[in-house]
């Protein structure tokens, strides 16, 4: 072979070597196929209501047709315009059974109803559920999603599966599972041996708690609290009925005596023990666990990075400084409160009072 | 030569097990993000202090954002640090203040020492609340970060809060797109692997917050830094304050779009981290403060970074000078094993940590641009040595630092 042309194969081959690897990148380079900025929603405030806003929204066209249904005691069936169809309840839940696969009792079905309603058990609905009306679900209940612009009563056992908003109150009966964002513009009442994840109300009963808000609880307004710290490289006891008026901050172990009050916030390295009554004005954080006695009184943010167990009668926030309580387990006795949030990211769940 | 070789590369290792121990603690460890979830509470109040010269082409964008931001509006004010601007940002600003009485106080510098630390030292005398938030002009809140970098303070050992930067120019050039790729890897993987492993996440000095106690009790902005951020992490630190890395509380940014501004903020970031370097090396490691063992090695690894950029390129001339004199220890099997050793695995380290970013960030097509980097990070060494040598060559040439605002892409406001 003719020398030159022998090096300028060989010229070639080592060039085609070298870029082919590269040939990805000069394509992606040139078609630009993800080259846009990361998704990052500007107008995304973590509203717990989104869904529910939007799915209103959606509901809007159905709202006259459904006044129509009320009035005349009557059901309609229909398709929405992305092809859903829906069912329109007007007078009873009597319609839903012929919308309901004969072999499984499931609801493929929007269904919105236009006056109080009570369903009966064991009905799964694998789209949302709107009642214009107090609406009261049997037992076994299965819901997607569902928005009631009153009451929702959920029986024992029912199952959410992404949201549910009432804008009255919402009260789920012993052992309902509560996936998702579950919120109320009034209150939420859960019976014991509900599991939760995300809730939001004004005022959270968990278990056989009254949701009445107390009137010692109803103070508004920004508090003023301490600047000032204590570091604690150690293990700290904080003695039974002590007032300390300083943030406190403990690498070790931090244990509260019964009766003691805490002007500021406290936050520790380790696990986290508060005995009965004790009193925080401030945030109450733990980077590992925490246990919360009974009758306890928190005024801040009560985090705990890896669980977190609330005996009865402790109450979280006021009516006036609502405030959040979240780890990534949560376990809720009977008889606490929680004004605000709620949020455990793996589960939540009410348990008896010990 | 064969040690300082030696030395080299022992430097060069670390960093590698540490890229990796990063992007590994990221891809299977615990994830912490206590403070995301506060999405109720009593919030207090905030002042957030926007850094602004010359910056007309971007400054409305973030004030319309900062206005509709979700925060109750009588406890959030805005003051936007005018630092001598010569174009129509103050016109803009006042305009603003006037749309939204209240909410808005402009601090017009007219005069003093430049930089973005000495502009924000002197806006200090306005700031009243506990909570402080900072952003750089060209930054664009969304509604909820407020919120979210205000959360992080509920915890009375945080002095200092972190949020997550996001390239919004990236399709432009070349550039652009490795800058969203090293932001990347920079952010999803390094930070939060600070943040997990609970060692030294780094204050970036926008989409940040400070605690005003904290600043106070250190001592105020640092003016005499070219890296303002990274003098007050450290600073933090020592006093025992935590930062602490919000990696869902996200801000658009704009990047360089031409290879000499990127030269010149990569310059002024190595500047700014070896002055913290010199200054907070032995006090961290050997002081006594609050800091653990853990944050004491991690932050001294933190303000190393730059160094290793001339420590590599030092590398390189000294491993080429000994291969043409000969010297080849054992007979060059060590040599050529470690050789091979460390090319399948130690030059993969900041690229495996990247492609874990973008992996983890859901987006598929861009990881294609991966073998570009090298570009990046060859001008980076580059970059990042000459502003080293003449950090060194200082008191010889009798330059004084000057702090260069990185020049604005975007063609309206």
């Amino acid at each position: 072979m003719n020398p030159a042309l022998a090096t300028a194969l060989l010229v070639l081959l080592v060039g085609i070597l070298f870029v082919v690897p590269l040939l990805p990148a000069l394509i992606e380079l040139r078609l630009k196929r993800d080259a846009y900025p990361l998704n990052v929603i500007q107008q995304y405030a973590g509203e717990i209501r989104h869904f529910s806003y939007g799915f209103r929204v959606y509901m809007e066209v159905l709202l006259e047709p459904l006044q129509k249904c009320a009035v005349s005691g009557t059901a309609l069936k229909g398709a929405m315009p992305d092809g859903d169809e829906y069912l329109l309840l007007g007078h009873s839940s009597a319609a839903l059974s012929s919308s309901i696969g004969k072999k499984t009792p499931n609801c493929s079905s929007i269904v919105a109803a236009g006056v109080d309603m009570v369903f009966p058990d064991g009905i799964t609905f694998t789209k949302e559920v709107y009642a214009a009306n107090k609406l009261v679900s049997g037992q076994r209940n299965i819901f997607q999603a569902l928005l009631g612009e009153n009451d929702i009563h959920l029986g024992r056992a029912s199952t959410i599966i992404r949201w549910a908003h009432a804008v009255g109150a919402l009260r789920a009966e012993p052992d309902c599972d509560l996936h998702g964002r579950i919120s109320s513009d009034l209150k939420i009442q859960l019976e014991s041996g509900c599991a939760f994840q995300r809730l939001n109300a004004p005022c959270i009963a968990l278990g056989n708690s009254k949701a009445e808000v107390p009137d010692d609880l109803a103070e508004t307004g920004e508090i003023s609290l301490p600047i000032g710290r204590r570091l604690v490289d150690e293990d700290l006891e904080i003695k039974a009925g002590e007032v300390v008026a300083i943030n406190i901050i403990t690498r070790g172990r931090l244990h509260i005596r019964a009766g003691a009050r805490v002007l500021g916030s406290v936050k520790s390295n380790q696990h986290m023990t508060l005995d009965a009554n004790v009193s925080v004005e401030g945030s109450l954080i733990s980077a590992s666990t925490m246990h919360i006695g009974p009758d306890c009184r928190i005024a801040g943010p009560v985090i705990a990075e890896h669980g977190m167990a609330i005996e009865t009668g402790t109450r979280c926030g006021s009516i006036g400084t609502p405030t959040t309580v979240t780890a990534p387990t949560i376990e809720i006795a009977d008889g606490v409160m929680v004004f605000g949030t709620v949020w455990a990211r793996t589960e939540g769940r009410v348990v008896p009072k010990r | 030569m064969l040690y300082p070789l030696i030395g080299i590369i022992a430097l060069i290792l670390v960093y590698t097990a540490r890229h990796y121990f990063f992007t590994l603690n990221r891809l299977f460890g615990f994830q912490r993000h206590p403070y995301i979830d506060i999405d109720t509470a009593n919030w207090p109040k905030v002042t957030i202090l926007v850094a602004a010269h010359n910056e007309e082409k971007v400054i409305s964008q973030i004030l319309t954002a900062l206005m509709s931001a979700h925060y109750p509006q009588d406890r959030m004010l805005v003051i936007p640090v005018n630092d001598r601007s010569t174009d129509r940002t103050r016109e803009i600003i006042d305009r603003f203040c006037n749309d939204y009485p209240g909410r808005i106080r402009p601090f017009h510098r007219t005069s003093g020492k430049g930089g973005k630390a000495a502009a924000l030292k002197d806006a200090m005398k306005l700031v009243q609340t506990e909570v402080i938030l900072i952003f750089d002009a060209d930054y664009t809140p969304g509604g909820g970060l407020i919120r979210q970098l205000v959360a992080p303070f509920f915890d009375p050992e945080v002095g200092g809060v972190m949020g997550r930067v996001v390239p919004l120019n990236v399709g432009t050039n070349l550039l652009t797109r490795l800058l969203d790729l090293e932001r990347a890897g920079g952010y999803q993987v390094d930070q939060q692997a600070r943040m997990n492993l609970r060692l030294v996440p780094q204050h970036g000095g926008t989409v940040a917050g400070v605690r005003l106690s904290a600043l106070r009790q250190i001592g105020g902005w640092n003016d005499n830094t070219l890296t303002e951020d990274t003098d007050l992490t450290y600073r933090l630190l020592l006093a025992g304050w935590k930062t602490v890395y919000q990696n869902r509380s996200e801000c658009y940014e704009e990047v360089p779009e031409t290879w000499p501004v990127r030269i010149k903020q990569i310059m002024r970031w190595a500047k700014g981290h070896n002055q913290a370097m010199v200054a907070y090396s032995l006090p961290l490691l050997f002081g006594k403060h609050r800091a653990t063992l853990r944050e004491r090695l991690d932050g001294f690894l933190l303000l190393g970074v730059y160094v290793m950029a001339p420590l590599t390129l030092i590398g390189w001339i000294l491993a080429l000078v000994l291969f043409y004199e000969g010297v080849a220890p054992l007979h060059g099997v060590i040599a050529i094993l470690s050789f091979t050793a460390f090319a399948t695995t130690g030059n993969f380290a900041a690229f495996f940590e990247i492609a874990a970013a973008v992996r983890l960030d859901g987006s598929r097509q861009r990881i294609c641009l991966l073998p570009f980097l090298v570009l990046g990070f060859a001008v980076s060494i580059f970059a990042v040595s000459r502003a080293c040598l003449s950090q060194l060559l200082a008191p010889i040439t009798g330059a004084k630092f000057h702090w260069d605002k990185t020049e604005r892409f975007r063609t309206s406001s």
